[in-house]
């Protein structure tokens, strides 16, 4: 119900629009940088999919991660622009829930876009090198790593959105965050686990460490949400 | 039986204090006249009721259940309506009033039943956003009406109605305890407007109750300490006159 609900509320805000949008955009981006100067590729002896991903995703995730904020800004938008949290808020359902209903939401259009992005380079894969079966393995890996980094920014995000009644705040902080994650150094661990910093990592040995870091990190904000809920009507 | 009780409720924000030591006794099934100049701390105690300020002292209890441990419980069976109207402008009337429907587990047919009491029918499928003033009152109206809920906080109801859309609105909130068996608390500035509604009335000015009771006892008060009482709003003009000057507030 609260699914429903919460997609309901997006009718006509460009949600999916955007998601949709931005998914064929960033899958574009290996097809483009393969179509154009292939040459530079082919020859590598590494593995298809990694040559793939290490030329064209740290591209591809900054626009996931910019998709993320956007989504997120987007979904509280409706929410304040014309008051509608007042009335939410009034109603005898826990403000929670609606977080949680829209994190779901943003999950599952990330997961949509990524889906398209992992298609982008399967045919990227089987036009340019060749797919075993080990490929669709790895390409299958891969995508459920990816998807659970950008949990937590997508987590993040929302807190970040709820918490701004002007959706530029919430836009102007996003992207900040954004820029950040782009000048932190990928091999530094500490410094990657940033929630905006997660979505750049490729599957690498440290995976299971950068996996339970965004588990906690999921948590955290969700209870960061909890807590701000709780506080935000004492200083009202 | 009263269904919304005070008790010395207070807010006080950093700088002032909004409400101090309200106590309500509203009656089940009546209409409450909630009266005040602008910045009286009407909807402050509004918001209180539901849940979306947090009492600095004092409490509340709302058909015999206490906030905030019976929050929800307690919003369950409210429909409300505070300042400005609430919606979502991305949707149509109808649209904003089925997401409603479906959080407070509503039928379908709750939807259109609210639109024909506040006369939306005719422009349900039209956004939200390209409403007039008057109409995204109604839609806030039929917001709090959906579901036909056993207590009524509707704040300034009629504020952007045209005299036709204030006459309509006034006669709905006056039927509203015989046709649906609820409790109507509405407030206002405008004590000739509470007077056509309400069976008891409550005034506040700068967060101080003046008074409570009907509009007998408010002229029989009146009357007692030398206010005159001819005509109702020059009684309650006295009144916050004088206790402006008591409190020695410059207007």
């Amino acid at each position: 119900m609260t699914l429903f609900v919460e997609s309901k509320k997006l009718k006509r805000t460009g949600f999916i629009a955007a998601f949709l949008g931005g998914g064929i955009l960033a899958s574009l981006i290996p097809i483009l940088n393969m179509a154009v100067r292939s040459e530079n590729f082919i020859g590598l002896s590494e593995r298809p999919l990694k040559i793939l991903l290490d030329a064209n995703w740290q591209m591809m995730a900054m626009l996931n991660v910019l998709l993320v904020v956007i989504g997120a800004c987007i979904m509280y938008h409706t929410e304040y622009a014309d008051n509608a949290m007042q009335k939410m808020r009034t109603l005898s359902m826990k403000e929670s829930t609606m977080f949680f209903g829209k994190f779901i939401l943003l999950v599952g259009m990330s997961s949509i876009v990524i889906a398209l992005e992992a298609a982008a380079i399967l045919f990227c894969t089987v036009h340019w090198f060749s797919a075993d079966t080990d490929f669709f393995i790895e390409l299958l890996k891969n995508y459920g790593y990816m998807l659970l980094l950008i949990i937590p920014s997508a987590a993040f995000s929302l807190v970040i959105a709820s918490a701004c009644k002007n959706m530029w705040v919430s836009l102007g902080v996003g992207v900040v965050c954004i820029f950040i994650a782009t000048m932190i150094p990928n091999k530094n661990f500490i410094l990657s686990l940033f929630p905006f910093a997660m979505p750049f990592q490729i599957l690498s040995e440290s995976a299971v460490k950068y996996c339970i870091a965004a588990c906690i990190e999921i948590i955290t904000a969700g209870a960061a949400e909890l807590v701000y809920l709780k506080g935000r009507r004492a200083f009202e | 039986m009263n269904i919304i009780e005070t008790h010395k409720l207070t807010k006080i924000y950093t700088d002032f204090t909004a409400v101090s030591d309200v106590s309500l006794h509203i009656p089940k099934g009546t209409v409450y006249g909630f009266l005040g100049p602008n910045g009286a701390g009407k909807s402050t105690t509004m918001k209180m009721f539901l849940g979306l300020t947090k009492p600095t002292s004092g409490s509340f209890t709302i058909d015999g259940k206490k906030y905030p441990e019976n929050r929800v419980q307690i919003l369950k069976e409210i429909g409300s309506f505070i300042e400005a109207p609430a919606f979502y402008g991305n949707l149509s009337g109808e649209e904003n009033l089925e997401i409603i429907r479906k959080i407070l587990g509503l039928p379908k047919s709750s939807v259109s039943e609210a639109l024909e009491i506040v006369g939306l029918t005719q422009f349900k499928g039209r956004l939200a956003k390209k409403y007039s003033l008057g109409m995204k009152q109604r839609l806030g109206l039929a917001s709090a009406l959906i579901g036909r809920p056993p207590i009524l906080i509707l704040d300034e109801p009629t504020n952007g109605l045209d005299p036709v859309g204030i006459h309509e609105i006034r006669t709905l909130i006056r039927s509203l305890p015989e046709k649906f068996d609820c409790t109507v608390l509405v407030s206002s500035h405008l004590l000739s407007e509470i007077e056509l509604m309400a069976d008891y009335i409550g005034i506040l000015n700068h967060g101080h109750q003046l008074f409570e009771g009907t509009i007998d006892d408010l002229k029989d008060n009146a009357a007692a300490q030398g206010y005159p009482t001819d005509n109702l709003e020059d009684t309650f003009l006295a009144l916050i006159d004088a206790d402006n000057k008591r409190q020695g507030v410059v207007r």
